[in-house]
C-alpha cells in the first residue's frame, strides 16, 4: 500500500501547491481590482430638502440646478464634481464649502434646509466623519 | 474529483474573504447613514452598520429624539411650550428661582467644574459679552455694509457681569437663580459636546456620530472591529484634510476661527472670545482635541483656543487629552500623544 501511495501523494501535493498558488494569485488580483474600484469617487448627487427627496443627478452630466425655498441656491455639476456656486442665504457657508467629488460627502445649506448627498460607488469611503 | 472539489472550495472561500471588507457580507451588516438638520443649529450625521435599513433608522431616530430634548433644554435663543430652558433662566432667573429639568442642573454643575479646572477660560456666565458679539456678527453677515464691532463701552459694561458664582443652583429643589440680573448664560462652548456625550452613552455601540463636526464614536466599526477614520478639515481649504485620524473610543472636537465670523473693514472677527480681552482670541487658527468625554473635549477646544501652547498642554495633562494646534501661518503643533492617532 505504502509503495503505491507515495507517488500519488507527491503528485497531489505538487498539484495542490500549484493550484493554491493560482488561487492566491487570482485572489490577489480580485483584491486589487476591488480596492481600485472603491476609490471613493461619487457617481451622482442626491438632493434632499427638509428631509424630502428632490431628485438625483449624474455627476458626469454638467448642469446647473436651481433650488428654491426660504432661500435660493444654485447647484452646479461639472467634471464629476458638485458645488453650491451661488446662494442668497446669510453666511454663505454652503458656497464656501466648495467643490466635492467623493462618495458619502455632503454639501449642506442649513438656512435652506438643503442637503446634497454624493453617492454611487461601492466600498468603504476614505473618511467616515469630519471635524471642522 | 476530490482535488477539483478541494480547489472549488478553496476558490469560494478566498473569494468570500475578498468580498467581505467591501460589502460586509460575512457579518450580514450593511452600512447606513442618516442626516438631521434640526439639532443645535448644525448638521448631524450618524453612520452605522445594521442588518436592515429599518433597524438602523430606528437607532438613528432614537438618537435624534433624545438629542432634540437636550437641544431644547439648552437653547438660549428660543422658547418651547411647557419647557423651562436656559433662555427662561436668562429672561426670568434674576426675578425668582426657576425650576428646571435635571439635565440643566447637571450641565450647569459640569460647566462650573470646568470653569474651575480651566481657571475661567470656559465661562458660561459670559452671556452678556457673547450676546454683543453674536448680535454684531448676525448684523454683519446679513448686511456686510452695516458690519460694525460691538461698542467698547458696552463690552466693558457687559464684562463686569460675568461672575459664575452669580449662577446659584439648588440641587435639592432643582432650581436656578441669577443673583446678578445683568449676568446671562451662554452654554455654546460646552452644551453641544456635553449633550452628545450623554446621548452617546445610551446609544448602541458601533456608531460614528457627528454633530456639527463634534465627532463621537460609540466603539469601533462593528463589521470589522476597525477604528473609524475622521478627517480634520484644513482651515485654509474646506475641501482638504490636514490629517485623517483613527478613532474608536475618543471624541474629536475642533474650534476654529473659520467656523463663524464676520468682517469689518476687511478684518475677520471670529466667535471664540478671550475672557481676558473680550475680543476674539488670536493665538491659533484652529485647535483639535481628542478626549474620551465629548463634553470635556468641547470645553477644552474652546479653552485651548484662548491659551498659549504651554498652558494648553497643562490642561491636556490634567484631562488626559491630546491636541493639535494650527498656527496663523499654517504650521502645526502636536501634543506628545496625538501622533499615535494619525493615519495620514
Amino acid at each position: 500500500m505504502r509503495e503505491k501511495c507515495k507517488p500519488v501523494r507527491l503528485t497531489l501535493c505538487r498539484g495542490d501547491f500549484l493550484a493554491v498558488c493560482l488561487v492566491l494569485m487570482a485572489a490577489a488580483a480580485l483584491i486589487a481590482g476591488w480596492s481600485m474600484g472603491s476609490g471613493g469617487k461619487a457617481a451622482s448627487v442626491q438632493i434632499w430638502q427638509d428631509g424630502i427627496w428632490k431628485g438625483e443627478y449624474d455627476l458626469m452630466q454638467d448642469q446647473e440646478i436651481q433650488i428654491s425655498g426660504s432661500y435660493q441656491n444654485t447647484v452646479k455639476i461639472q467634471n464629476g464634481r458638485a458645488a453650491i456656486i451661488d446662494s442668497n442665504c446669510p453666511g454663505q457657508d454652503c458656497v464656501k464649502s466648495g467643490w466635492h467629488e467623493d462618495a458619502r460627502q455632503s454639501i449642506v445649506c442649513l438656512p435652506n434646509r438643503l442637503e446634497l448627498r454624493l453617492v454611487g460607488t461601492e466600498g468603504e469611503p476614505q473618511v467616515d466623519g469630519v471635524t471642522r | 474529483m476530490k482535488r477539483t472539489a478541494t480547489l472549488i472550495l478553496l476558490l469560494v472561500l478566498l473569494c468570500g474573504c475578498t468580498a467581505a471588507p467591501a460589502k460586509s457580507n460575512d457579518t450580514g451588516l450593511n452600512r447606513y447613514e442618516a442626516t438631521f438638520l434640526t439639532l443645535f443649529d448644525t448638521v448631524t450625521t450618524i453612520v452605522g452598520y445594521a442588518e436592515t435599513e429599518e433597524a438602523f433608522t430606528d437607532t438613528a431616530q432614537a438618537f435624534h429624539d433624545e438629542l432634540l430634548e437636550y437641544h431644547q433644554l439648552y437653547d438660549i435663543y428660543n422658547e418651547y411650550e411647557g419647557i423651562n430652558n436656559i433662555k427662561t433662566i436668562n429672561d426670568h432667573g434674576w426675578e425668582h428661582p426657576i425650576k428646571v429639568d435635571q439635565r440643566i442642573i447637571d450641565l450647569l454643575l459640569f460647566s462650573k467644574e470646568l470653569y474651575t479646572q480651566t481657571e475661567g477660560r470656559v465661562n458660561i456666565a459670559m452671556g452678556s459679552v457673547l450676546r454683543l458679539w453674536h448680535d454684531a456678527r448676525e448684523t454683519g453677515i446679513a448686511d456686510p455694509s452695516r458690519a460694525a464691532l460691538p461698542d467698547q463701552a458696552a463690552l466693558e459694561q457687559a464684562a463686569a457681569h460675568t461672575d459664575i458664582d452669580s449662577i446659584q443652583i439648588d440641587v435639592e429643589e432643582s432650581t436656578v437663580f441669577l443673583s446678578d440680573p445683568e449676568v446671562k448664560l451662554d452654554v455654546g462652548a460646552i452644551a453641544k459636546g456635553y449633550a452628545v456625550e450623554q446621548v452617546c452613552r445610551n446609544t448602541p455601540s458601533g456608531l460614528l456620530i457627528s454633530v456639527g463636526g463634534n465627532v463621537c464614536p460609540t466603539g469601533p466599526k462593528p463589521e470589522s472591529g476597525q477604528p473609524w477614520v475622521v478627517g480634520i478639515q484644513d482651515p485654509e481649504d474646506p475641501e482638504q484634510y490636514l490629517h485623517t485620524i483613527y478613532v474608536e473610543d475618543v471624541s474629536v472636537v475642533t474650534s476654529g476661527d473659520y467656523q463663524r465670523y464676520f468682517t469689518v473693514d476687511g478684518v475677520p472677527y471670529h466667535h471664540i472670545i478671550d475672557p481676558d480681552t473680550n475680543y476674539p482670541a488670536g493665538y491659533w487658527r484652529s485647535v483639535t482635541i481628542l478626549c474620551r468625554d465629548s463634553g470635556v473635549a468641547d470645553a477644552l477646544s474652546t479653552a485651548l483656543f484662548t491659551l498659549p501652547q504651554e498652558e494648553g498642554q497643562a490642561l491636556l495633562d490634567a484631562f488626559q487629552a491630546e491636541a493639535m494646534w494650527v498656527r496663523q501661518d499654517g504650521t502645526i503643533l502636536y501634543s506628545p500623544g496625538f501622533q499615535a492617532y494619525i493615519r495620514i
